[in-house]
């Protein structure tokens, strides 16, 4: 017994080692560090950081493997409980001194690994080793780890161990109980609730666009985009349970219609914006028909690697030289023109209106959706397709309806984009930016209206706050993701069904109003009653 | 006179090397219940999947009223009228319990998505009307007040009455059950036993059911067919199959009939 | 108010083909339209083929024979690397009924891992004059020290991506482990651009094995080169294929995997140790996408944290083309697509940019058309 313990903490502390090995290698410490400098209102850069932020992340890294050690060992006494952080501590410390230890040597040698590991430059490897001398260095860092470990145990000893986990379990269950006491209540307290939240958000939407400038105008109008993109692909992945990889393209298909139809190069159109409005949406629908007819039968995971496929034919076809007449090739369709209001054309301000509209009509197309027969029979697909057939659902109809309504959505969203940047080009049609979307909902929460707005947020709002994050970005989401399946597959905001206004008698037989395929008689109110 | 509403003629469904169901013939008449037995592996579940459209056979035609099934996608089957449940409860788990009801009813409605978002008298009176008649088959079963709970969090026994209420949601003419009482306390038993026997006599659906509990399918069944190893081995009212020697045999191994005999309390 | 006939008709139309609310007659003749569509579609795309087939090769003949077989043997070594990699997707669906979408960015470490080695072996003297490195003074050893390594890492990224990434998710509903590849996919690729920069990384070989320089045979008064680098690829990938074939035919492990893939839970109460037979699933398809890598940076020079995405999902391709689960069917549509692929923009006069769409649209054309493949599926249906 005395055994597995102290390995299991020793083998906790080598994954924390390799965690921060990996994190040094990458700079993760010196962003984490300018982070935490920030607020300190200290400069801290990446390529030479300051050694108290190195010191700082390493503290916090160094609690934590303390903490998860020691909250590991719940059976054991205090005494062992603090000896098993130690010797995490010990051992991931051994590792950071392993490393700094190359370092030291590299530098002694004068070996710059500059072209291998981007990362280590000599100003890093030395703030590394906290711009101690010889051996000093080393042994800083391997302390720091025990010493912070060592405090983590302390803490999770000394504040008794149910306080941490009944935190976790508080902030693990707090979205769901919050979101529960919210939807609990009648449905005419539903009702109340979302008409005051709607009026607030009403007189919110009506004042700020005017107030905060457009910078501001544009990211937020940014982030009402992708909450139109995450609503199409919501209908598509979370309720009709088809995993669509390419929804980029819909998106490059109703931008480049806007564009082609709307700018003096190559074509000269000006049909204008509403008009090409409208054709991106169903052009756009009319792709996910097409590209969805043929598939339908196919298994889930074949159809998203096919639909990854088209995403990535449509942008090889708009970078190729064989288009370039067509669609601009790749430097893109420049100069696209905007709607225009009063013979004015749009600012920034009236971007942001119509954006929001576009949001909100988008929303109010998905609430509709979601709870009509549309959307049950979408959700019956989704969890069990042989079943949902063999109930009755024309299955390969309504996830092809999935599919051209999703489509349309993105065709909307690419539509405005084209304007509103008045350019577009085949760069940003990557399937990247597909995975962008996918990240929302799935981390938002899919098959619900607030996990996509919150999605939206989180992952564009967020990188334009912190911009130090921005070449961790797409690392943060791969590992998210995979995070985000094992912990909590439902999404940050689980989707829940709405409460039905339901009758509390058994109503009488004739209010059915439903044509039978079956001739035989409803059933009548139980005469036994 | 009662037409069969089921008529399997020769039906085969092989996989691989293995021939799961072998020139099986099942005469189904209507506003029976009918019964299939036989012991595990002998075909059951099969020959219920080549009757709901789920399997195709290679040989022998399955008829419904008359028309061949045969080529028919399995929400063409539902539309016909057949509906079914499922060995291992197979819900929408993350639905409610009404609208698990109202997918039942899904192929009954003619709301579109378009009535849906614009708010069409159509979709107003469906849902109203869809609600209402669910909510019917949800007390009907037994499940009052129930509706707006998942699926996933009711109990075992009331999930198999929500299989039940779904099925019923798409007014089926037959209904095919895949051993409901599984796993079910003789008090569940025996209310489902009433269930199933009140959907015959007060609605006329011919009620097919796969059983092991020999109680049930001896006190509710009109008819039995049983298999075993894929073949039908006896065809049958229920007094028939007990006394059938072969029957015996096939539950209890060689020589069972005259251990059967000797236990017997029916002299 | 006149409305005139056309325009209720229009209405009507529109309406209908909107909320698909189509009346029973005009359903069953869409019904019946629409099962013409596949052998239409199929109809118009060979037909398309074959006219630009006859165009080229009899009408125009651009590239003379010594063409066609530059061609033809960049084909070949394509088809050898893609057929290594095809097995290791194959080999995990056959598995878990998953595709590993990290599979292709298995293939980039591994070519990481041999440029790393040979960066190191070229940096490492063993004489005295200047030109005295470790790498060409013994090529052969250096070469197999590359490999090894490589497959190691590759293996290893393997066996961890499935320790981390999949099995907590053996029990989830399909789509929730193919998400979880993507994130996998997405951090290994970043992850590799973080460390090791963006840029492109341009391969060392020995000189042995110089890229572009092989053996010359002269085809219709031209110089065509056989490559070195390509040869040696091609045999490579031909031997491991062998081996991998007798690996899963005739040992103890390739029955285990074999039995896991047909029935997992019936393996394991037969004493099939599943989890381990899974992760060495993992490692051996990872060993070989390790090599494919590899080659691939040796025959084709420049790496980069991207590199492998593309071959993987052209892989996938030649996995599914020659039906997934199928190991000589993986081999068969590696060659296939590779040769293709080669082949296929000179044959059909389309610009080479395009390549990749060639690739991208056999896949959707076999999906649509014939989903288990040429050799087809040996997977168990269903169950219900």
């Amino acid at each position: 017994m005395k055994k597995t313990y102290l390995r299991q903490s020793f083998d906790t502390g080598i994954i924390f080692g390799i965690v921060h090995i990996f994190c040094v290698l990458i700079a993760f410490n010196a962003m984490l560090g300018s982070l935490l400098a920030k607020i300190v209102n200290v400069t801290s850069s990446l390529t030479s950081p300051a050694v108290g932020a190195l010191i700082a992340y390493a503290v916090i890294l160094g609690l934590w493997a303390g903490i998860a050690s020691a909250l590991r060992q719940r059976e054991l006494s205090d005494g062992k409980r603090l000896l098993a952080s130690l010797v995490t501590g010990s051992s991931s410390g051994l590792l950071a001194a392993v490393l700094v230890g190359i370092f030291q040597l590299m530098l002694i040698l004068n070996i710059n690994p500059r072209d291998y590991l981007t990362n280590l430059s000599l100003p890093f490897m030395q703030a590394c080793l906290y711009s101690l001398p010889g051996l000093l260095g080393i042994l800083a860092n391997f302390f720091t780890f025990l010493i912070s470990a060592f405090v983590g145990g302390l803490l999770v000893v000394g504040w008794n161990l149910h306080g941490f986990a009944s935190i976790r379990h508080q902030i693990n269950n707090a979205p769901k109980n919050w979101i529960a006491k919210l939807r609990s209540g009648s449905a005419k307290k539903q009702l109340i609730q979302k008409y005051v939240f709607y009026a607030l958000l009403f007189v919110l939407i009506a004042i700020l666009p005017l107030e905060w400038g457009s910078y501001w105008n544009y990211v937020i109008g940014t982030v009402g985009l992708y909450v139109i993109m995450g609503l199409g692909l919501n209908i598509i992945v979370g309720l009709s349970g088809q995993l669509v990889l390419g929804y980029i393209a819909f998106f490059a298909i109703g931008a480049y219609t806007m564009a082609l139809l709307n700018a003096p190069i190559p074509h000269n159109l000006m049909w204008g914006f509403w008009p090409a409005l409208v054709l991106a949406i169903l052009l756009a629908a009319l792709a996910g028909f097409l590209l969805g007819l043929p598939l339908m039968r196919l298994r889930g995971d074949y159809l998203a690697i096919v639909t990854l496929g088209f995403g990535e034919i449509i942008r090889i076809l708009l970078n190729s030289d064989l288009l370039t007449s067509f669609s601009g090739g790749p430097r893109g369709v420049q100069g696209i023109h905007g709607p225009t209001i009063f013979g004015q054309v749009f600012s920034d301000v009236n971007y942001m209106y119509l954006i929001i509209l576009a949001v909100a009509l988008a929303m109010y197309v998905y609430n509709r959706l979601q709870h009509s027969r549309t959307g049950r029979a979408w959700l019956a697909i989704r969890e069990d397709e042989t079943v949902a057939r063999a109930t009755g659902v024309n299955t390969n109809k309504y996830k092809l309806l999935a599919l051209v309504i999703g489509a349309g959505f993105a065709g909307l969203a690419g539509a405005i984009s084209a304007a509103m940047n008045q350019f577009i080009g085949p760069g940003d049609q990557s399937l990247m930016a597909s995975i962008n979307v996918l990240c929302e909902i799935i981390v938002g929460g899919m098959g619900n209206i607030p996990g996509t707005l919150l999605g939206a947020f989180a992952l564009k709002g967020l990188p334009e706050l912190l911009r130090e994050v921005e070449n961790f970005r797409m690392l943060a989401f791969g590992a998210l993701l995979v995070a985000m399946m094992i912990l909590r597959p439902e999404g940050l905001i689980p989707s829940q069904r709405p409460t039905l206004e339901l009758p509390e008698e058994t109503p009488p037989a004739t209010s059915s109003t439903l044509t039978d395929a079956a001739k035989i008689k409803p059933p009548e109110e139980n005469p036994h009653d | 006179m009662t037409e069969n509403i089921i008529e399997c003629r020769e039906v085969t469904k092989i996989f691989g090397g293995l021939t799961a169901v072998n020139k099986v013939d099942v005469f189904v008449p209507k506003s029976s219940i009918f019964s299939i037995i036989g012991p595990n592996g002998a075909g059951k579940t099969t020959l219920f999947n080549c009757i709901s459209g789920f399997y195709t056979p290679e040989h022998g035609e399955v008829y419904f009223e008359g028309e061949p099934l045969r080529g028919k996608t399995t929400d063409a089957i539902a539309s016909m009228g057949i509906s079914r449940t499922y060995q291992n409860i197979r819900l929408f788990s993350n639905l409610t319990t009404i609208e698990n009801v109202l997918v039942g009813q899904h192929h009954r409605l003619r709301e579109t998505w378009v009535d849906a978002i614009l708010n069409t008298r159509r979709y107003q009176t469906e849902e109203k009307a869809s609600i209402q008649e669910g909510v019917r088959w949800l007390n009907f079963v037994g499940l009052q007040g129930l509706g707006n709970t998942p699926a996933r969090s009711m109990p075992y026994g009331a999930q198999r009455r929500l299989e039940i209420a779904r099925a019923l949601g798409s007014n089926p003419k037959l209904l095919l059950l895949d051993e409901p009482t599984a796993g079910m306390n003789p008090q569940e038993t025996l209310e489902m036993t009433a269930l199933i026997r009140r959907l015959r006599d007060e609605f006329g659906i011919t009620i097919i059911l796969i059983e092991h509990d020999m109680h049930v399918v001896m006190g509710i069944s009109d008819h039995i067919a049983v298999l075993d190893f894929g073949l039908k081995i006896a065809d049958g009212t229920p007094k028939e199959i007990q006394a059938n020697p072969r029957v015996i045999e096939a539950y209890l191994g060689p020589g069972g009939a005259a251990l059967a005999k000797k236990y017997s309390r029916n002299k | 108010m006149h409305h005139s006939p056309t325009k209720s008709i229009a209405r009507k139309a529109v309406i209908a083909i909107m909320t698909a609310d189509i009346p029973h007659d005009l359903k069953k003749k869409g019904n019946q339209l629409l099962k013409l569509i596949r052998p239409l579609l199929g109809g118009i795309v060979g037909l398309f083929l074959i006219y630009r087939l006859y165009v080229i090769l009899i009408v125009e003949h651009p590239y003379g024979p010594d063409t066609w077989t530059r061609l033809l043997i960049a084909g070949l070594i394509l088809g050898g690397v893609y057929s290594l990699i095809a097995i290791g997707y194959t080999l995990v669906y056959g598995i878990l009924f998953m595709i590993n979408f990290a599979h292709g960015d298995v293939m980039m470490l591994g070519a990481f891992g041999g440029y790393f080695v040979f960066e190191a072996l070229n940096a490492l003297k063993v004489g005295i004059d200047a030109k005295s490195n470790f790498l060409n003074v013994y090529p052969y050893y250096s070469i197999i020290i590359a490999f090894i390594v490589g497959m190691t890492v590759a293996a290893l990224t393997g066996y961890f991506l499935e320790k981390i990434a999949y099995r907590p998710l053996r029990k989830a509903p399909r789509l929730v482990p193919l998400i979880s590849a993507i994130g996998a996919s997405i951090f290994l690729e970043n992850a590799v651009e973080l460390l090791f920069s963006p840029q492109l990384r341009n391969y060392t070989n020995p000189d042995i094995l110089h890229r572009g320089s092989g053996w010359t045979i002269v085809i219709n008064h031209s110089n065509v080169i056989v490559p070195y680098t390509g040869v040696f690829s091609f045999l490579l990938s031909a031997i491991l294929l062998v081996i991998v074939y007798t690996i899963v035919r005739k040992t103890r492990l390739g029955r285990a995997m074999r039995a896991v893939a047909l029935d997992k839970k019936t393996a394991a109460l037969m004493g099939v140790d599943v989890d381990s037979t899974i992760s060495q699933t993992f490692i051996l398809s990872g060993a070989l996408a390790g090599a494919a890598g590899v080659m691939f940076g040796i025959h084709n020079g420049l790496i980069y944290y991207y590199t492998g995405f593309i071959p993987g999902i052209k892989a996938f391709t030649a996995a599914v083309l020659g039906g997934i689960g199928n190991l000589p069917g993986a081999m068969l549509g590696g060659m296939f697509l590779g040769i293709v692929e080669s082949v296929g923009p000179a044959a059909l006069g389309i610009d080479f940019q395009l390549k990749d769409v060639l690739a991208f649209v056999i896949l959707i054309l076999v999906l649509i058309f014939k989903p288990s493949g040429l050799l087809g599926e040996s997977l168990a249906e269903e169950k219900l």
